[in-house]
């Protein structure tokens, strides 16, 4: 009986520090990289010397850099805003370009009745299971093939074939939850196949589209590898350029990007979360 | 030249195991202007398939369908001057109710002023007016209901569709607006055609019912004939409850017939149809059914049996009895106040009577 009563309490206190160590797990990592990006040392991160903001002015060319080794390791601020620039470009492009291609793939694939519909499916599917890197070759060997200058559009182009399996996927899962009798309600009413989409289906599906739109566009900013093959010598992205300098080491500025960029991916999430939430 | 015509109407669906279902199978009717015609049979039998063809939303496989002698073929459902209430009335989330209601003057592109009358008009009309800027899930059912029907009404269609409109309801709520929409049906003066599983609701509300089994027209005619006088066993079954003893005619006395059935039980009927040798069915309703007292009942007219279960359920009690060879007979007997109604207690030996004028026959299939 005091056994039973013994475990009753234990369960509940392992399950606490599970979910603990998971969080940990999560985001020290996380934590660490905040840490270090105002960590003064500019030398060895681990050790703390002081706190400072002169990583974060760096980037905003609000400080000047201190001393020739510095300045060795770290890069203007015209270089980052340039490369910034180009992935927003990238996925700006890139994520509405699939939205439209997914949204109106999964429409059609959710309303009409047409041969070879399940092998369409499966297809678009696809994309998304091949490795990034087997589809970064196969899109370089296309692009070289078809006679493309490596540039931004060979990027946008190569980021859209991916994404819009993406958008389809999420716009696909809101469309089956969707009342298919509003669509006829809306024909019995009189309104013809366009205006139905743009006063009934859109609205319903909204929340599908803006986050399948967040998706692509959060893919398309931090994708590394399929953007490696196909990205020209000019057409520098964000995560390249991080990638470039750490072949010169782990140095503090790194870090207070990578802080950037957290903050700038919670911001998107958040703006997600708080579109899909609202009241219809 | 007809109203709205359904001309031998065929259309078949193949179910994911690869069978082929007859949705409807050779189905004809000739809807008449402003009347309140109920589409009635069971889940499957295919009225909301007709209704759904009707409205547009898919397509006869073979047959027509002629509004005032024009056909409907390749006409889409934006185009057809139907409108429907559905059965989870489909009204759109997004928007307020007053934007429900003007959805579709909008899209006939119907001036501002005049839109925003006819929407007050049709909110008045199912006494919703205070609602307009409401949303269709802060409403009630039966609330949302009305919606759904002032929504189709304010444009006016030449026949309104209602495909089980008030399954979704409670009992009371039900009836209550089983006589609401029958007023207004009155009052509006549109054609309805409305789909119903229950016989109940299509006896209340209906001008003609037409009742569907199994993709097949059973009978059309009006709510009292398709009662009195059913057209086959399942019509008679289907509509309301029967007692149904299937037989030959072995005598007829004028219009007095006797009738013996494989049991060698004798029944009287009267009937102007029929002779000596005909398989017939008797209908016997359970209100025309009575426990004789002593003594009474003529020849053939009454059934022996012995009481298995009466069931009270207000105003009457529906007493089951056993009346031999494996059949029982449902009669209605009117409820005494407690304590005179000891004759019929399950175990009792009784005897039913009728009058043969009240039998319905229905020709025997095949006979």
């Amino acid at each position: 009986m005091f056994r039973g009563f013994k475990t009753f309490r234990l369960w509940p206190t392992l399950f606490n520090a599970y979910g603990f160590l998971f969080l940990a797990f999560l985001y020290l990592p996380l934590g660490l990289i905040l840490l270090y990006s105002f960590n003064a040392n500019p030398i060895n991160m681990a050790v703390w010397t002081g706190f400072t903001l002169d990583w974060y002015a760096t980037i905003f060319g609000g400080a000047g850099v201190k001393g020739s080794f510095d300045a060795a390791f770290t890069e203007a601020p015209e270089r980052i805003f340039a490369v910034v620039k180009n992935s927003f470009l990238v996925a700006v492009s890139a994520a509405t370009i699939s939205t439209v291609i997914g949204t109106v793939t999964a429409i059609a694939l959710a309303r009409y009745r047409f041969v070879g519909k399940r092998f369409y499916q499966a297809l678009l599917i696809l994309p998304m299971l091949v490795p990034d890197i087997v589809l970064g070759i196969a899109l370089l060997v296309f692009f070289v093939g078809a006679g493309f200058q490596l540039s931004l559009l060979t990027i946008i182009i190569g980021h859209v074939t991916f994404l819009s399996s993406y958008v389809f996927v999420v716009v696909s899962t809101r469309l089956a939850g969707m009342d298919t009798t509003l669509e006829q309600a809306s024909a019995d009413l009189g309104a013809g196949p366009l205006t139905t989409f743009r006063r009934v289906t859109l609205p319903q599906i909204m929340p599908g589209v803006v986050g399948g739109f967040l998706l692509a566009f959060i893919i398309s900013l931090d994708d590394v590898v399929i953007t490696y093959f196909i990205a020209g010598v000019g057409s520098q992205t964000l995560p390249l350029f991080i990638l470039a300098m750490m072949r010169r080491g782990l140095r503090p500025q790194i870090t207070a990007l990578a802080v950037l960029i957290i903050l700038f991916s919670f911001v998107v999430a958040t703006v997600g979360l708080l579109l899909r939430n609202r009241k219809p | 030249m007809g109203f709205l015509q359904i001309a031998s109407a065929h259309k078949a669906y193949h179910t994911p195991e690869g069978a082929q279902v007859r949705a409807l199978d050779d189905v004809t009717i000739d809807v008449r202007n402003n009347e309140f015609l109920t589409l009635l049979g069971p889940s499957g039998c295919g009225k909301t398939t007709l209704l759904k063809c009707i409205a547009g939303f898919e397509d006869l496989d073979g047959g027509d369908l002629l509004l005032e002698g024009r056909s409907l073929k390749g006409v889409p459902a934006h185009r057809r001057p139907f409108n429907t209430v559905f059965q989870n009335y489909a009204l759109f989330p997004h928007m307020t109710i007053a934007q429900n209601i003007g959805y579709g003057l909008d899209v006939a592109g119907v001036r501002k002023p005049e839109r925003d009358r006819r929407v007050g008009e049709a909110l008045e009309m199912v006494g919703l007016s205070g609602f307009d800027s409401r949303r269709p899930a802060q409403l009630s059912g039966g609330q949302q209901q009305r919606v759904a029907l002032a929504r189709s009404l304010v444009l006016k269609p030449r026949v309104l569709l209602l495909d089980e409109p008030l399954s979704a309801l409670d009992r009371k709520m039900r009836e209550t607006m089983q006589i609401e929409l029958k007023n207004l049906q009155h009052s509006v003066g549109i054609t309805f055609i409305f789909v119903t599983h229950d016989q109940e609701e299509a006896l209340a509300m209906s001008d003609r019912i037409a009742v569907l089994s199994n993709g097949r027209l059973q009978q059309i005619g009006r709510s009292t004939e398709v009662y009195d006088t059913p057209a086959n066993e399942f019509v008679a079954n289907f509509v309301g409850t029967s007692n149904l003893f299937t037989g030959r005619v072995t005598e007829r006395n004028d219009r007095l017939l006797t009738i013996e059935t494989a049991n060698g039980r004798r029944l009287a009927a009267r009937s102007d149809g029929f002779a000596v040798g005909d398989g017939v069915t008797l209908v016997l309703r359970p209100e025309h059914l009575r426990i004789a007292e002593p003594g009474e009942g003529g020849a053939g007219c009454t059934i022996e049996g012995t009481v298995k279960d009466a069931v009270f359920v207000g105003s009457i009690v529906h007493v089951h009895v056993d009346v031999g060879f494996g059949r029982t007979a449902i009669l209605h007997h009117r409820h005494e106040r407690a304590g005179a109604s000891a004759a019929v207690a399950p175990g009792a030996s009784v005897r039913i009577a009728y009058s043969p004028e009240s039998v319905h026959l229905i020709a025997a299939a095949g006979g």
